[in-house]
């Protein structure tokens, strides 16, 4: 990146110990790394993913801790990490009381983790452990988010069939086509990115997607695939019907979250011209002498406008919804340092000026 | 000679990088004898190195600055990023591909010191494509007049000139940078008049518009008269189509009642119709109260006044009135 006084993020990287003209961050204010492990489902031995997972980050000297949130039916689990964080390992265990899914676990996990930059990995092994750095390097830098796409991809052929028919229907409904590998669930992340998204239900698979939404650029790194993430997966009908589900409301969301009339209103105009079409229909026979009282088109017809009304006055108040919100969610852009546009060609300040880049 | 103390220029550029160094001397030329400016372009996520000639611009002159937003994301968010950016008195938005011609600026600064809190460009003689461009934002524009009760001719025009006021006032969201006149007035309550300003035809780089835009164009027009409305009371327009479906509703059910004492027996579809058309009425009032109640809580969050006042009498030029 060209030193002209550039500026990506607020956080420990670009903000303190650096001069406006944009010296290189120091080795010493590497920021510290937060790594989030919810546990959910098919877990590891836990112990042995902190072993594998904390070496190289050891190893490149970084500061970090591990945050392992955990399901009330893996309890036994955390008893080595109990063990591990007595001997003064920089480990917190936290468990929840009930099942609250991934994208909880994970927020969870946030709001106590004490360091900058979030790194989430599931609780068995996806990628070499060895990568992590070069997965890391990217927001150490000051980029915004880095996720790990597994490649080279030693995968059984379900697996692969399952990712490949799951990136279709993310291309198919235009979302994805960015990244390689969605599913992937290794990520990198800065602490105020994570914040302004908008992470809840079950869009903590969608991460990088709802990052590149809101205007952040996202780095995809290749880190090879582990291969303890090869045995088959095989799910039940249910959770396939949700994650299609899932995507067609990323596919909502994405599109008409800004502009609601511009979905409702085409379903609505749809019935009413489809409605109307059939009303025109009976009133010229009506015209030509026949009787329509008791045609049951007429019903359809009447349905049809009425529904397409409906849709159109629903999306009407989806409208005054975004707009009534527009300045509070404008002032929430501006708190958010993290998605601040670089700068170029800024005048030194000046302290007496009112005015704050 | 009115003159605000600062006039910030705002200039969105996607892929422009043909027209930097160009748009950067029309604007000094056109500025320099006038008074105090600064220009800012928004570089809404170019790939064919706009980004390095503005970082060469900015070197050049300190009143120049670029913010490089990291992706693509829009006219309207592009020029939002601008608008909050802008520090003076008075700011200028105008297109980055020199269509819009900056010796047009003073004029319409001046225009805007003889009260007005917008002042938009029309342009006279357009330099565009008939077909595709003329045609209809010709027609546009007639239906959008019509609509939002703002006498504008040319809406598309990006050359336009605000007062700090209206900046601090204007949210834009969504695609409405076409309809800033209309969400302007409907919104702040702006005094806003026109210009004739010249237009260029495209002297580098590729039109980024095209007839695609017809669907979302009409759906954000139902959006803005909606907006005229619900402002205050969306109840009311709610009300007001319910009551006429309600209406229509009781017309049906009078003529099947009718009709049961003449033949002595009911017929089915007719009062099935008045029971929906019923059912639509009281949906759409269930909806109204709704939407009274989003505009309710959001009131509470809003700034105290959304009106530009000013004092009565005489027009006032720059830091006259207080904030």
């Amino acid at each position: 990146m060209k030193p002209t006084g550039t500026r990506a993020l607020n956080g420990e990287a670009a903000g303190s110990g650096q001069s406006r003209e944009g010296a290189e961050p120091t080795a010493r204010h590497k920021p510290a790394i937060s790594v989030l492990v919810p546990v959910s489902e098919r877990p590891s031995a836990l112990e042995w993913i902190y072993a594998e997972y904390s070496a190289p980050l050891r190893q490149e000297s970084l500061t970090f801790e591990f945050i392992f949130i955990v399901e009330p039916k893996f309890q036994e689990l955390t008893l080595p990490l109990e063990e591990l964080r007595k001997e003064g390992e920089p480990i917190q265990v936290l468990q929840t009381s009930h099942p609250i899914g991934d994208t909880g676990l994970i927020r969870a996990g946030a709001e106590r983790a004490n360091h900058s930059i979030l790194l989430t990995l599931p609780p068995y092994p996806r990628i070499e452990p060895d990568r992590l750095p070069a997965l890391l390097a990217p927001v150490l830098e000051g980029k915004p988010m880095a996720v790990a796409r597994r490649w080279p991809r030693r995968d059984s052929w379900l697996n692969r069939l399952q990712n490949r028919v799951f990136h279709l229907l993310l291309t198919s409904v235009g979302s994805g086509g960015q990244i390689k590998d969605v599913a992937c669930g290794v990520r990198a992340i800065h602490r105020e990115v994570f914040d302004v998204l908008p992470f809840y239900g079950d869009f903590h698979r969608f991460l990088p997607l709802l990052a590149l939404r809101a205007g952040f650029e996202v780095v995809e790194v290749e880190a090879a695939q582990h291969p303890g993430d090869r045995q088959p997966r095989i799910y039940g009908p249910g959770v396939y019907l949700r994650r299609v589900l899932d995507v067609l409301g990323l596919y909502f969301l994405m599109r008409f979250t800004d502009k609601p009339l511009r979905f409702f209103g085409l379903v609505g105009s749809g019935g009413i011209l489809l409605g109307g079409a059939i009303l025109v229909v009976l009133a010229v026979q009506r015209i030509g002498g026949q009787a329509i009282a008791d045609r049951p088109l007429l019903l359809l017809g009447t349905l049809l406008v009425i529904l397409g009304v409906q849709a159109i006055a629903l999306g009407l108040v989806g409208e005054v919804i975004v707009h009534v919100n527009a300045p509070a969610r404008e002032r929430s852009r501006d708190r958010s340092t993290a998605q601040e546009p670089e700068r170029v060609g800024y005048p030194p300040l000046d302290p007496d000026s009112d005015w704050k880049p | 000679m009115i003159w605000p103390n600062l006039l910030s220029v705002v200039v969105p550029m996607y892929n422009e990088v043909g027209n930097v160094r160009p748009v950067v001397e029309a604007v000094r030329l056109a500025l320099e004898p006038e008074g105090p400016w600064e220009l800012i372009v928004v570089d809404d996520g170019s790939t064919d190195g706009t980004r390095e000639e503005l970082e060469r611009a900015a070197g050049d002159d300190d009143r120049i600055r670029a913010i490089i937003l990291p992706r693509n994301r829009g006219q309207t968010a592009a020029l939002r990023t601008g608008l909050r950016e802008a520090r003076g008195d008075a700011v200028v938005t105008m297109d980055g591909d020199l269509q819009n011609d900056p010796a047009d600026i003073p004029r319409l600064v001046r225009t805007l010191y003889e009260g007005f809190d917008l002042v938009t460009g029309f342009r006279e003689e357009r330099k565009d494509p008939m077909i595709t461009r003329r045609i209809p934002s010709v027609v546009a524009n007639r239906i959008i007049r019509w609509i939002t009760g703002v006498s504008i001719r040319d809406n598309g025009c990006s050359l336009k000139a605000y007062r700090r006021e209206l900046v601090d006032r204007l949210y834009l969201y969504a695609d409405f940078h076409r309809f800033i006149p209309a969400l302007a007035v409907s919104t702040a309550g702006a005094r806003v008049t026109e210009v004739p300003v010249r237009h260029h035809a495209r002297r580098s780089g590729r039109s980024k518009y095209g007839l695609s835009r017809t669907w979302k164009v009409v759906s954000d027009l139902l959006v803005l008269t909606m907006i005229r409305s619900f402002r205050e009371r969306p109840l009311v327009p709610y009300v007001s189509a319910a009551l006429l479906t309600f209406a229509l509703a009781a017309a049906f059910g009078v003529r099947s009642a009718l009709t049961a004492i003449e033949m002595g027996q009911l017929s089915m579809v007719f009062p099935t119709v008045t029971a929906l058309l019923t059912g639509l009425a009281a949906y759409l009032v269930m909806l109204g109260l709704l939407a009274e109640a989003a505009v309710f809580h959001a009131r509470e969050r809003m700034p105290a006044t959304s009106y530009l006042l000013r004092p009565a009498g005489a027009p006032e030029g720059p830091g006259e009135r207080s904030q």
